[in-house]
């Protein structure tokens, strides 16, 4: 529009300014024709006939920013493939920046600080703190469940804030968390991780193998989703529905009794210093026998080691006494800035996306679930028929995203406070604390309880919980 | 005089264990380098062994052919070699003048300017992201060029500073008497002697600029324009999986060269550190 503007402002500046003759007029204009000619002047994409805005170029841009995936082909069939053929099919030039996933926060707090950088930002969790910055998704939103049917509900609560009504972000994906553990040690002890008593169980004789349980409780993403899940299993939750802090409970003090019965008796002191990759490469070297990630170990495994990534199988998490409640592995959360110089383009880019997601479904090796299941059809069909070994192996990642996988926050949704406290890793240090023994499970409970209260009343004098 | 054996014994044994720390984690980039990622995960052959596949000059090859790594390699040496220019152009009448030209003042001036060296990039990166905005130079290695200098050329200064008050000041007085200006005295003498300080100033800047992190990640986000240190960050290591053989042949191709410039400058780098210091 800028452009508009400033080309049909110019010929009156002409006349007010200066007084041009014909021979001037014509000398310059077969100038500026030859520089445009052979001089290289026009742009890029307009000699090639994209986009087809001529002198709009910034109309028909788009930029995006998302993390580099674990699968090299999703990357690979996003920036050569798909955004090619959706930027002919639009007129409009996309280009797609990749981020280590650990430096999400870092560049999303650099492009609000500058209001300016892309036009579409991913996030591998709910970004609800960023509220103000971003456009409200609820048209994409309806968009896309005209076309797809109705949102999964972890993706929902993931994304919409019912106290602004704003749909604060668009969830693409979701990814099931599964448990990975290895067969052939399980099997020495006659027991399966179905449950978390059977866990403890086993622990110690696994650890006496040589092969510890890998539960993280460390400042990275493993650990914050395996322990809030752990957490839901045994009731204790951060908040309830209402989005009130409901931390002290005895269920709280029971989960982390139980999870510092389980570090004293079946992990090593590792965990306390994880990345988000290490549970991945204590895996691939044959030494844990239980990780909770995604399929980034198994997949990893089949590339490199195949004989190992047959013995390891895929289960939903373990039972607790409050059943089985898993959390997402990851939220694929895409924005669009308030400061995003195409908007339009941004949201029909999301809705396209969306809507047909077989692509990104196949190519992410089954990593990014739908946030719209319609969008990929035969789900079910389509796990079955991998190749990996033990046949079937990934079948279990259907029931794992339709019946355990919940939001960061569940039982309510996922809001700023829940955002703070997920990129705080409050609930990792937690879970840390009471195992090395500085705190009692009583008195982290009251103590984090108090933080987060504190952190909640922050939010809610924002008006944002 | 030479050492008897019985000294150079000791000197080897003093300095032995330190080289053989020194050298261990370059050691452990080579192999890591040249293994195969089945061999890279069997505990029972690291640090020392080899194992199936290995040694493979695989992760070589992927990083050549599947990465841009020769493009950010050439964007790391283009981003240091401008900001080795800027800082020097800056720093040496800027050390220059504070060590002869300014008096008491010069003293206090120089320690100021080094306490700006001292504030960290995650404070300034925010701010400065909005700088980079607003001058268009996001996703431009002119972005790093230009704030780059912001804390090469105080350290460079400072140490410059420390290196010409190590000059005797009869030297130019010597080329003044003579009817030479302060300039050409400047080129003609004091330059040419303080050249151990400059190479210090060069390499220095030029490792600052290689190692540089924080702000090239924030301003930095198009594969092409990538220097080094952001490249293999962002490209391997994807979500929780690393790439550790390519991650170690891309941090050693660049240290090999680094460190054989140090090497060979060592006695002009250590004179270039040590200028002054009991001045």
């Amino acid at each position: 529009m800028a452009d508009d503007t400033r080309h049909t402002d110019l010929p009156d500046e002409e006349v007010a300014g200066s007084r041009t003759t014909r021979r001037e007029i014509l000398t310059k204009a077969g100038v500026g024709s030859l520089l445009i000619v052979y001089g290289g002047a026009l742009p890029r994409t307009a000699a090639a006939s994209v986009p087809k805005y001529r002198g709009r170029e910034l109309a028909g841009t788009l930029r995006i920013i998302q993390w580099s995936h674990f699968v090299p082909a999703y990357d690979k069939w996003f920036d050569d493939i798909y955004i090619k053929r959706w930027g002919q099919a639009n007129d409009t030039e996309v280009t797609v920046d990749h981020i280590n996933q650990a430096d999400i926060p870092a560049r999303a707090a650099a492009e609000v600080a500058a209001q300016s950088g892309h036009d579409i930002f991913f996030f591998l969790s709910p970004p609800a703190a960023y509220e103000d910055q971003v456009l409200n998704h609820a048209d994409i939103v309806q968009e896309v469940t005209k076309k797809r049917g109705k949102m999964k509900t972890v993706a929902l609560k993931s994304t919409y804030n019912p106290r602004t009504k704003k749909y604060f972000a668009f969830s693409d994906n979701y990814v099931p968390d599964p448990a990975n553990y290895r067969t052939d040690l399980w099997g020495e002890t006659g027991l399966r991780p179905t449950t978390w008593d059977n866990v403890r169980k086993a622990a110690p004789k696994l650890r006496a193998m040589g092969n510890p349980i890998g539960i993280g409780m460390s400042n990275e993403i493993d650990s914050n989703m395996v322990l809030m899940s752990m957490m839901a299993c045994f009731g204790s939750f951060i908040q309830n529905k209402e989005q009130r802090v409901v931390l002290r409970s005895k269920e709280t003090v029971d989960v982390l009794r139980f999870a510092r019965e389980l570090y004293r008796t079946g992990m090593s002191n590792e965990i306390f210093a994880w990345t988000a990759a290490s549970n991945n490469q204590a895996m691939l070297a044959g030494r844990l026998s239980l990780a909770m990630n995604a399929i980034s170990i198994t997949r990893s495994a089949e590339l490199s080691n195949p004989e190992l990534a047959s013995k390891i199988e895929l289960l939903p998490i373990p039972r607790g006494p409050n059943g089985r409640l898993g959390l997402e592995h990851v939220m694929g959360a895409y924005v669009i800035w308030k400061f995003a110089r195409n908007k339009a383009m941004a949201k029909k880019f999301l809705v396209d996306l969306e809507t047909k997601y077989i692509g990104a479904f196949e190519n992410s090796k089954f990593y990014n679930f739908p946030s719209w299941p319609a969008s990929v059809p035969n789900i079910a069909r389509r796990l079955e028929r991998d190749t990996a070994k033990p046949a079937g192996k990934y079948k279990v990642l259907g029931e794992i995203a339709d019946k355990y996988t919940l939001n960061p926050g569940w039982p309510g949704n996922t809001n700023a406070a829940i955002d703070e406290i997920f990129n705080k890793f409050l609930i990792p240090q937690m879970f840390a604390e009471v195992a090395q023994g500085k705190r009692t499970p009583e008195e982290a409970a009251r103590v984090y309880d108090r933080t987060f209260r504190v952190i909640f009343q922050r939010w809610r004098n924002l008006k944002k919980i | 005089m030479p050492l008897r054996k019985r000294d150079k014994l000791l000197t080897y044994l003093v300095v032995g264990p330190f080289a053989i720390v020194l050298a261990f984690p370059f050691y452990w980039m080579l192999q890591t380098s040249l293994k195969s990622e089945l061999d890279l995960y069997n505990t029972e052959n690291n640090p020392f062994g080899w194992g199936e596949g290995s040694p493979t000059l695989d992760n070589y090859r992927f990083l050549f052919s599947d990465t841009q790594y020769a493009q950010w390699l050439v964007n790391t040496v283009l981003v240091g070699l401008a900001v080795v220019a800027i800082t020097l152009l800056v720093s040496l009448p800027a050390g220059y003048a504070l060590a002869r030209l300014s008096g008491r003042w010069g003293q206090s001036l120089g320690v100021g300017l080094f306490l700006v060296y001292l504030v960290p990039p995650t404070l300034l990166f925010l701010p400065l992201s909005r700088v980079i905005a607003e001058a268009g130079l996001q996703d431009r290695l002119a972005s790093l060029i230009l704030v780059y200098p912001g804390f090469t050329i105080p350290f460079a200064t400072w140490l410059l500073m420390g290196f010409f008050k190590s000059i005797p000041r009869e030297l130019e007085d010597a080329a003044l008497v003579d009817g030479a200006s302060r300039l050409r005295s400047l080129v003609w003498i004091v330059f040419p002697i303080s050249l151990p300080g400059i190479l210090t100033v060069v390499i220095f800047t030029f490792s600052l600029c290689v190692n540089e992190f924080i702000y090239a990640i924030a301003f930095i986000t198009n594969s092409d324009s990538k220097v080094v240190s952001t490249g293999i960050y962002t490209e391997l290591i994807r979500g929780d999986v690393f790439y550790w053989g390519a991650l170690m042949a891309s941090t050693l191709i660049p240290a090999i060269p680094l460190a054989l410039l140090y090497n060979t400058f060592l006695d002009r780098f250590i004179a270039g550190f040590t200028g002054g210091a009991f001045r």
